[in-house]
């Protein structure tokens, strides 16, 4: 069993305040900050609400204690008032909070997270191959098509571009898994028979963990992958290495090697 | 309504009879309650390991950890960490909240607080206590197997749980052990809902129930529509381990045509969403009861939050779609599902205002139960407060499968459902066993399971947000959650502080079951529903003379009363001004 001492711990020796232990990872991509600001939105709602349960909460259980208050009002809240008061609460949070926060999430999710890149547009296209413990990723090579010889395919090791939509296409092999980039606020699931597909935009570079957010056996907490984000030239010169030693080193003669699949548009 | 006469037997008289193959529902509730307990003891001793591991990774579980694990040290290793979450999962929800509140309270509580003598259908009522004991020694026989218990989460998503993923018997036990239950519990669940339907006494409307008897009511409708869905799911699971039929395989391992593992997912959380409701909906019920009880005053808008219980029963069957954000649906079903979603909070809404009228200019006594029921509306504020990033899409893109969603549904399930457990037990603890648990220490387990379960449900959240993602092993192998480890840490001294507030309650427990010398009053709490009209604890077949229901559950604090009490039993004709 020595892989329970192998780095137990990542040691990065970092120093983080107390707040910064609370917060989410640094956001890397152009649309995360959406989400974010949903998140401390509804959360701006929530403790107004929650504040208003507690005072009722906590006051009501101070004013009306036996001691202080000890005839109770004898009422079954069925008062044109008091009807009025529940009715009004119940719109108000549902028309204030739930209709509010999906109304926004509708629009963001609409126009930004399910809006894919059109046919003509300049994207980088990956396809990802998830399975126990390790994920797969593949770019088409300077024939642009998948599955063919020149194919760049590395395990574990993502390398993007800022400044252009990646558009992943996620298959699984054999469980399901899920492609959770945490810096860019993004995760879909990789299901086995079935394409699942995921887009962002960056705008940060540098190394960043991707991780499997499903359950996916017993070493789920070890499927981690490296997202190095490159700035364009520098991923052009990633890429053309790439390629290069791709057409001298890939077996033609291995069938695993060609798991990928025809870009489905 | 009496239906038909409610014969009396005699009173068994053996050992057998008397406790092990008996039709009385009170000795079923009261079964149920003991298997409750042992399960909540082994899924909270799970739970310490998870936490133990999560705080302290890589080190050895102090005392029992060299007993259990002896070829790693001591350390948990990380097969036997994926199988104790999701033992836990299930054990939690299905052999320990659902046995307690469903099993031992619904058994217990209906035919008395209708006005019954007992059961509609005793014998099926005894068969589902024994088709739940068959059902866990199921599911602990996987422990004992070679490969070890289940190990896909409580989910059991395929294809980890076909032989793909699961080579081993536990997850065949695993399923098995769930169909199983599902027989149980849609036994049990058809009883309650003929009982009440049925067997009310003469005199009691549907809105002359006490809550307890709605939520339990709309618990078993639930538990009867859509366990049987769970049922099926298990038993086409069941044929793809077994049988070799491929309804869930897809990708390499499909040889021959191809199943879908999404299907999988539909199917469980139909039947998982109202599952969440099935757990909280007693506790609804019984919260609203306690509230107005020990504030001595009728419950506040009583039709309005039975009517809301309802309408959330019905809205819960339409929104299970909010699970599965992240397996890509189409767009227009995560809209649907998302804005369905967040209809639910009408009533919510609805009845979190009448629980707070209720406890309004009332004349509040701070008993065990109304502490545990108050904890109820605090903890179930946060905890479907938090739902909302959970059913807005976008934020639960971030969100899903993170610890965020373990701290709200531990918060939900865990958290509200277990106070309002422990509330219900201290309330009929006269009326089941005969004698009272004591107050101090009931408080005292009040206080330390408030204080251990915010830091740990609300310690998962803040962790979750920070991006820990569930059932991890060593989440710290991620840079980006190295700087949750002292969060983590707190967590699991939060969890010990609950765990030990637990060994308070089980001694205090057996203490007053087995050793408490001064019996309790017929009627200690000054309530007016049926069971409170009989001795403690309520003798064979409850009522000797079916009552007459002449007014409301909540009669309490009616000023045109004459005489010392402040309250009217429900066979009492109302008082009018």
């Amino acid at each position: 069993m020595s892989f329970l001492l192998t780095p137990a711990v990542a040691k990065t020796g970092d120093q983080f305040t107390l707040w910064q232990r609370f917060l989410p990872p640094e956001d890397i991509s152009e649309n995360g900050h959406l989400i974010d600001w949903l998140f401390n939105y509804t959360t701006t709602l929530n403790v107004f609400f929650f504040v208003l349960v507690c005072a009722g909460l906590f006051g009501f259980s101070f004013l009306y204690h036996r001691k202080r208050h000890p005839k109770p009002y004898y009422t079954y809240g069925n008062k044109k008032v008091h009807i009025t008061i529940a009715t009004v609460i119940g719109v108000a949070v549902f028309l204030g909070v739930d209709l509010n926060i999906s109304r926004i999430s509708n629009n963001d999710f609409m126009n930004v997270f399910a809006k894919w890149p059109g046919e003509d547009e300049d994207i980088v296209r990956v396809e990802v191959l998830a399975q126990q413990w390790m994920w797969n990723y593949r770019y088409a090579g300077r024939d642009g098509v998948f599955n063919t010889d020149d194919d760049v395919v590395t395990t574990n090791d993502l390398r993007v571009p800022t400044g252009k939509k990646i558009v992943f296409q996620i298959i699984s092999k054999d469980v399901i898994h899920s492609h959770f980039l945490p810096n860019a606020r993004r995760k879909v699931d990789a299901i086995p028979g079935r394409l699942t597909r995921m887009w962002v935009k960056l705008k940060k570079t540098g190394v960043y963990d991707v991780a499997c957010a499903e359950m996916c056996g017993t070493f789920h907490y070890r499927m981690q992958a490296k997202m190095t984000v490159y700035t364009p030239e520098e991923y052009q010169t990633w890429l053309e290495e790439a390629e290069r030693l791709a057409l001298e080193t890939n077996d033609t003669e291995v069938a695993d090697n060609y798991w990928g699949w025809k870009w489905n548009k | 309504m009496a239906a038909f006469e409610q014969h009396m037997h005699p009173k068994p008289t053996t050992f057998i009879s008397k406790y092990i193959i008996s039709y009385d529902h009170k000795v079923i509730g009261k079964q149920f309650l003991w298997y409750g307990i042992l399960g909540l003891g082994i899924g909270g001793m799970m739970a310490l390991l998870i936490r133990w591991t999560l705080a302290f990774p890589g080190e050895a579980f102090p005392i029992l950890g060299q007993f259990l694990f002896p070829e790693t040290n001591g350390v948990v290793p990380p097969d036997v960490y994926a199988m104790l979450f999701t033992m836990h999962g299930t054990i939690m929800i299905f052999y320990a909240i659902t046995p307690i509140l469903i099993g031992a309270f619904g058994n217990f509580c209906i035919p008395l607080m209708i006005g019954a003598r007992d059961m509609v259908f005793p014998t099926l009522n005894m068969l589902s206590f024994h088709f739940a004991v068959l059902s866990f020694v199921l599911l602990l026989a996987g422990l004992f197997t070679p490969l070890g218990a289940a190990a896909g989460g409580w989910t059991s998503y395929p294809t980890l749980s076909t032989l793909v993923g699961s080579p081993g018997i536990g997850q065949t036990l695993w399923t098995m052990a769930i169909f199983v239950l599902g027989v149980s519990s849609t036994m049990g669940a058809i009883n309650y809902i003929t009982t009440i339907i049925v067997l009310r006494a003469p005199g009691m409307g549907y809105f002359d129930m006490p809550l307890t008897v709605w939520g339990l009511w709309l618990t078993a409708i639930l538990n009867a529509i859509f366990l049987p869905v769970l049922g099926a799911g298990c038993l086409l699971l069941i044929f793809d381990r077994t049988f070799g039929t491929q309804f869930f395989l897809a990708g390499a391992a499909a040889t021959n045509g191809v199943g879908d593992p999404v299907l999988f997912q539909h199917v469980f959380w139909i039947f998982g969403h109202p599952e969440v409701y099935i757990l909280i909906l007693p506790a609804w019920g019984m919260v609203s009861d306690f509230l107005s009880f020990f504030s001595r005053k009728p419950a506040f808008g009583a039709k309005a939050t039975a009517l809301a219980m309802t309408s959330i029963t019905i809205l819960s069957t339409l929104v299970y779609g909010h699970h599965m954000f992240t397996t890509q649906m189409s767009p227009l079903l995560t809209q649907s599902f998302m804005t369905l979603t967040m209809t639910i909070s009408i009533p919510s809404a609805i009845f979190f205002a009448n629980w707070l009228g209720t406890i309004w200019k009332g004349s509040i006594r701070f008993t065990s139960p109304m502490l545990f029921s108050l904890g109820v509306v605090f903890v179930f504020g946060l905890g479907g407060l938090t739902g909302l990033y959970l059913g807005t899409v976008t934020t639960d893109i971030y969100l899903h499968d993170t610890y965020f969603v373990v701290g709200h549904f531990h918060y939900t399930m865990a958290a509200s459902v277990l106070l309002g457990g422990f509330a219900a037990i201290y309330f009929w603890m006269p009326k089941m066993f005969g004698v009272m648990m004591s107050e101090m220490w009931a408080k005292i387990h009040f206080w330390g399971t408030m204080l251990g379960l915010n830091i740990v449900f609300f310690g998962m959240m803040l962790v979750g947000y920070a991006g820990m993602h569930r059932r991890l092993y060593n989440p710290f192998v991620y840079e980006f959650l190295e700087k949750t480890i002292p969060i983590n840490t707190w967590i699991t001294w939060g969890a010990l502080i609950m765990g030990a507030s637990q060994i308070i309650f089980l001694i205090s427990f057996i203490y007053a079951v087995f050793f408490e010398k001064e019996k309790a009053g017929d009627n200690p709490w000054e309530v007016g529903t049926l069971e409170w009209t009989i001795p403690s604890p309520a003798p064979h077949y409850n009522f000797d003379k079916i009552p007459v229901v002449k007014c409301g559950p909540h009669e309490l604090g009616n000023p045109s009363l004459t005489g010392d009490s402040d309250f009217q039993y429900q066979t009492e004709e109302l008082v009018q001004a």
